[in-house]
């Protein structure tokens, strides 16, 4: 078993046709569950983006939803929120910092994050080099908040480590285009292994990325089982029984 | 046997001669000692028989000794090194290599902290063009393509990132010396746009892990002689 907590649906700008590749590529990689973030939500117009992912999730049995929450725009985030997470598809909250231009450390960044924390429910955010840091003073600073840093840094990965230990509601996954030898290894040697995910990015990266970077860490097998699906499971109150 | 067993997924793929391959270490970064023993050792552990090896020692400090470490080699296809902070030097040892009978140089723009449209990178292109060598170039490849147009040179471009394919691929349409590493092609689709003729397994063993392209590789819709192309009949073909 394994769930993607990184993941998104829809079509990407960039010089590529994604938008079905989706379920051939979890079963490729056996992964069951993916938790999708609508790249239209993510990238330019959250409102639209989540809207018609609440409709395409309708018809799916292997992927839930992050609402995508634009910190610049909270009525619409409030509305999202209130609207989409009782209907049982929509899991967590997704938050792009780059694409909304608003840094972890902002303070609309700040206040999106302090509504999530009051739905009650788990942040996917963006980080990049030391923004994680940031990221982490913001949950330390938002009690009940429990983020997951997105791509745990990318190269900054140092950086992921040293935050998850300054707060311990902030969770690590991998996903990242590059895979600089050791990096999955490392943060799993010195992260509570409770806290470590797994992610993909997927559409936009070939889980073959986050797989092949987690499967050359060597993770023992508890460790490997934590990652690939019970702390997703447990962070995200996933009833798994079949 | 965990969830993240690759061995499945590899199957029985076999990689004949890697186009990126580095020995010695990056004193401004964790990461291997990168000795010759522990690359090759890595190589072998992923059934990547051969490597088109590099000098990170004449990359960053000495060129010669770093060139003449690699050619020193065996079982492996050397590469060497130039410094494009010195390109009267640069030229000087693309001399020496060829009459030492090396194919392929390569560029460490990134590294050196040299642009695309600095003068050594052109000086260097038009030599090595003119000697037929063949030219692996790290580099964003939307940039990095210039210095070669025009040239009939035969360029590998070891950094192309799956978000400038499309630039890349523009950009070989009008060259056909030009081919592009597998290694940040990640996408779902990247490997499947690029004509399999032009495309070329890297994996810069010991910084990167090498299990990430190759599984990309084995798991893409490529057909099998294809596969066999990427993963070393081009470079076979470029490289001797």
């Amino acid at each position: 078993m394994i769930i993607d907590v990184h993941a998104h649906w829809g079509p990407w700008f960039f010089t590529m046709d994604v938008a079905a590749a989706n379920l051939s590529a979890m079963d490729r990689y056996g992964i069951d569950l993916a938790i999708v973030s609508a790249t239209e939500a993510v990238i330019y117009d959250a409102r639209a983006g989540n809207r018609a992912l609440a409709g395409w999730l309708t018809g799916q049995d292997r992927h839930l939803g992050y609402v995508t929450v634009n910190p610049r725009r909270p009525a619409d985030a409030e509305r999202d929120l209130r609207e989409y997470l009782p209907t049982g598809k929509f899991v967590g909250v997704k938050i792009h910092t780059d694409y909304t231009g608003s840094p972890a450390s902002s303070p609309q960044t700040r206040e999106a994050l302090a509504m999530v924390a009051e739905a009650g429910v788990p942040a996917l955010v963006h980080t990049w080099g030391a923004t994680v840091l940031d990221l982490a003073e913001v949950c330390r600073d938002t009690p009940g908040l429990r983020v997951i840093a997105g791509h745990m840094g990318a190269d900054g990965y140092a950086y992921a480590i040293q935050a998850a230990r300054e707060c311990d509601r902030l969770y690590l996954e991998p996903c990242y285009s590059h895979a600089p030898a050791g990096r999955v290894a490392r943060v799993a040697a010195a992260v509570d292994r409770t806290r470590l995910l797994f992610g993909t990015d997927s559409t936009l990266i070939d889980p073959a990325s986050a797989f092949g970077a987690v499967a050359a860490a060597n993770l023992d097998e508890e460790t490997a089982e934590l990652v690939a699906w019970r702390n997703a499971a447990r962070l995200f109150g996933l009833d798994l029984t079949p | 046997m965990t969830a993240f067993d690759a061995r499945k997924l590899v199957g029985d793929l076999e990689v004949t001669l890697d186009v990126d391959v580095l020995v010695g270490a990056h004193p401004d970064r964790d990461g291997p000692p990168g000795t010759p023993e522990s690359v090759l050792d890595v190589l072998a552990a992923h059934r990547i028989r051969s490597g088109a090896v590099a000098s990170l020692r004449a990359a960053l400090f000495d060129v010669p000794s770093g060139n003449d470490e690699v050619l020193a080699l065996d079982g492996v296809v050397p590469v060497g090194a130039v410094d494009l902070r010195d390109p009267l030097g640069a030229v000087r040892e693309i001399d020496r290599l060829a009459e030492l009978g090396v194919r392929a140089i390569r560029l460490f723009p990134d590294e050196q902290g040299v642009e695309a449209g600095f003068p050594s990178v052109r000086h260097v292109a038009r030599k090595a063009a003119g000697l037929g060598l063949v030219v692996l170039t790290g580099g964003d490849v939307r940039r990095f393509w210039q210095p070669f147009a025009g040239l009939e040179a035969t360029v590998v471009f070891l950094d192309t990132h799956f978000y400038h394919l499309g630039d890349f691929l523009v950009a070989a349409a009008d060259e056909p010396g030009f081919h592009t590493s597998t290694r940040l092609l990640n996408s779902p689709d990247a490997l499947e746009t690029v004509p399999p003729d032009r495309l070329l397994y890297g994996s810069r063993t010991p910084h990167y892990e090498p299990l990430v392209p190759l599984l990309r590789l084995a798991t893409s819709g490529l057909k099998p002689d294809e596969i066999a192309a990427v993963a070393g009949g081009n470079a076979r073909r470029l490289l001797g």
